[in-house]
């Protein structure tokens, strides 16, 4: 594509001078394609930028190569088979996945898990949080040349993950929730491993806060670039840190408490400019705050069960399917049925690691959805990369695109 | 707390607003298909639906259905005498507009019903940035045409897709066509008019600089 926007200013230099006539040198706009398949474009994303000298005319994103079929793989599963799917949405904090499209289902069943249920998912969704935070930074350090951050972060995602796989038996294909509760409790002494990483694991967000925050490179590179006020982030749709960045305060988990949030003592980190370093900013802070949340949730963990009786909607415990008729009938029903969710529809919405995470979800009274709907928080925040980008030096794109933290894998479902 | 909003709309536009319901606390009014860019200008200025969180399009051809699971008609096991005997619904498609206010915490699901022969709705992209590309999702992925859009095409899928994939007789196994290789005109430069003009197929050329005319290149 070439475009000249040479002539009508020509007239306007005077001749006599070289300099000037040097500076009006003919030139005309070059497109270049980024991605699919560049280091830098977090999973596969085709951006087709057009460029007047090294600044960014035009920028046309291009996703889809990620494409599953989600939704529509949903709506041919029961309704527990779409919890697999719900891991691959966001594959770095899936818990949070699992949790968000699970409490979609329990509206809709006028169910609600059971106490220690909900802290251990609290729990672990913060702790996703932090793991979703941390690669944001860490790649982020890494594409502007800060190696070191990024193996900080990777060696801190390390130890949360393995809480995680302890947990859970995967460290990012989870699969834990279950309609009522969750599939399993944590093993014995998981709370005091927990307790024993989250000091070296803000100790190395401390570690990445020193190397970046206050460094003149980083501030060079990061202070005015991307800004958007925050009317104009929420006409785009934008929800989670990237919003906060811009100085509105919407967290579903202050301004909607689910689970026990409502029982949690935490702030909502606020960015001023909406740069991106403000987006940096807000996460590295909450980091923090989720490591303040993971520490109250573990000393209030209550006793008891993670799964509620009602076999209608919960799996009935193994112990039950091997002993007893009942227990045999609801887990065959189960897995060749389905769990019958009442026929109505309900939005759930959480606060996943970049935003609201919304699940609509449709049952026609059967074993399997009738429709579910994701509201991928980095979708409608991707479409507006054009209106951050355009205007900025080809070099600035790389730390706009990595504060966004675009996900492959929810945006194109 | 909702129901505040609801009588607000009804009163504005008393024309408009079809029915009104609240479920799982969930609040929700279907308007009329023709009044929908006034509605959503009123409740982005007037009520601070600032948020337009998403849009979900729905097809209710088999909702109706018992003992069929939710996708059953597009399941592999539907035979062609179910696909062709599909039942008719009307209204078929559902377009559920979730807004969202941040100042009054409020959330209100705006519901538009369309019939088949008919799945065209205005445009919301004049009220809130965002609607563009879930107006290009629920274009490529349900079919439903939205006027005056500023570049209606598809998201997700590739240009060549034929059919809508989450209408419910659109079968899940079904298979798409092959797409004809592409023509590169210009390999250096990567897809579009370039200097080169019309090159070889991409197969049958290497991929460098004698598949560009020199003298154009600058």
């Amino acid at each position: 594509m070439t475009e000249s926007r040479v002539d009508s200013r020509q007239s306007t230099v005077d001749s006599q001078d070289p300099f000037a006539r040097e500076a009006e040198l003919p030139h005309s706009l070059v497109t270049i394609n980024l991605g699919p398949s560049h280091p830098a474009m977090h999973g596969v994303v085709r951006l087709t930028v057009t460029l007047d000298g090294e600044t960014i005319a035009r920028a046309v994103p291009e996703i889809g190569f990620l494409h599953r079929g989600f939704e529509k793989s949903s709506e041919n599963s029961t309704w527990h088979q779409v919890l697999p799917y719900t891991d691959r949405l966001n594959y770095v904090s899936p818990i949070l996945n699992n949790v968000g499209y699970i409490m979609a289902v329990e509206k809709l069943c006028g169910v609600k898990d059971p106490p220690r249920s909900q802290y251990l998912r609290v729990v672990a969704g913060e702790i996703s949080r932090i793991c979703d935070h941390l690669t944001c930074i860490a790649a982020f350090g890494l594409e502007l040349g800060a190696f070191t951050v990024f193996l900080y972060g990777v060696e801190a995602r390390e130890l949360l993950w393995d809480r995680i796989s302890e947990l859970t038996g995967a460290r990012v294909t989870t699969s834990w929730t279950r309609i009522g509760g969750l599939a399993s409790d944590a093993p014995p002494g998981w709370a005091e491993k927990v307790n024993e990483c989250m000091p070296r694991v803000l100790e190395l967000t401390d570690e990445i806060d020193a190397l970046l925050t206050r460094n003149r490179i980083f501030i060079d590179r990061t202070r005015g670039i991307g800004v958007i006020g925050g009317d104009e982030a929420l006409d785009w749709g934008f929800t989670g840190p990237c919003l906060r960045a811009s100085g509105v305060n919407y967290d579903v988990r202050k301004a909607h408490p689910y689970l026990v949030y409502d029982k949690m003592d935490f702030e909502v980190p606020l960015g001023q400019r909406g740069d991106t370093h403000d987006r940096y900013w807000v996460r590295i802070q909450e980091i923090r705050q989720s490591a303040r949340i993971i520490e109250q949730g573990l000393a209030a963990l209550p006793p008891g069960p993670v799964i509620i009786d009602d076999w209608r909607y919960a799996l009935p415990p193994k112990k039950e399917v091997y002993s007893s008729i009942e227990g045999v009938m609801a887990h065959f029903k189960h897995f060749m049925e389905g769990v019958k969710v009442p026929r109505g529809e309900a939005y759930g919405y959480t606060e996943g690691a970049n935003g609201e995470l919304g699940f609509h979800v449709i049952s026609n009274g059967q074993g399997k959805p009738y429709r579910v709907h994701v509201r991928a928080p980095g979708f409608p925040i991707l479409s507006a990369l054009p209106r951050l980008i355009e205007g900025h030096m080809v070099a600035d794109l790389i730390p706009i695109f990595d504060s966004i933290n675009m996900i492959g894998g929810e945006v194109e479902q | 707390m909702a129901q505040a909003l609801i009588d607000l709309v009804r009163g504005k536009f008393p024309d408009a607003v079809l029915s009104s319901a609240s479920e799982k606390g969930d609040e929700s009014i279907a308007v009329r298909r023709e009044a929908l860019v006034d509605v959503c200008r009123f409740l982005k200025d007037e009520a601070e639906m600032k948020l337009m969180s998403d849009l979900c399009p729905v097809d209710m051809l088999t909702f109706g259905q018992e003992m069929t699971g939710g996708g059953s008609l597009a399941s592999q096991e539907a035979t062609p005498y179910a696909l062709e005997r599909k039942p008719q619904v009307e209204p078929r498609y559902r377009l559920l507009y979730n807004l969202y206010s941040v100042t009054k915490k409020q959330r209100l699901r705006l519901v538009i019903e369309l019939r088949s022969d008919d799945a065209k709705v205005p445009s919301v992209t004049s009220v809130w940035r965002t609607a563009d590309w879930w107006e290009r999702y629920a274009y490529d992925l349900m079919g439903i045409e939205f006027t005056g859009h500023p570049d209606l095409r598809r998201i997700l899928l590739y240009p060549e897709f034929v059919g809508h994939p989450l209408r419910k007789d659109y079968p899940v196994q079904k298979r798409q066509p092959l797409v004809p290789e592409h023509d590169f005109p210009d390999l250096i430069r990567g897809p579009g008019p370039g200097p080169g003009g019309a090159g070889l197929p991409m197969s049958q050329t290497h991929v460098g600089r004698q598949n560009v005319d020199p003298t154009t290149y600058d």
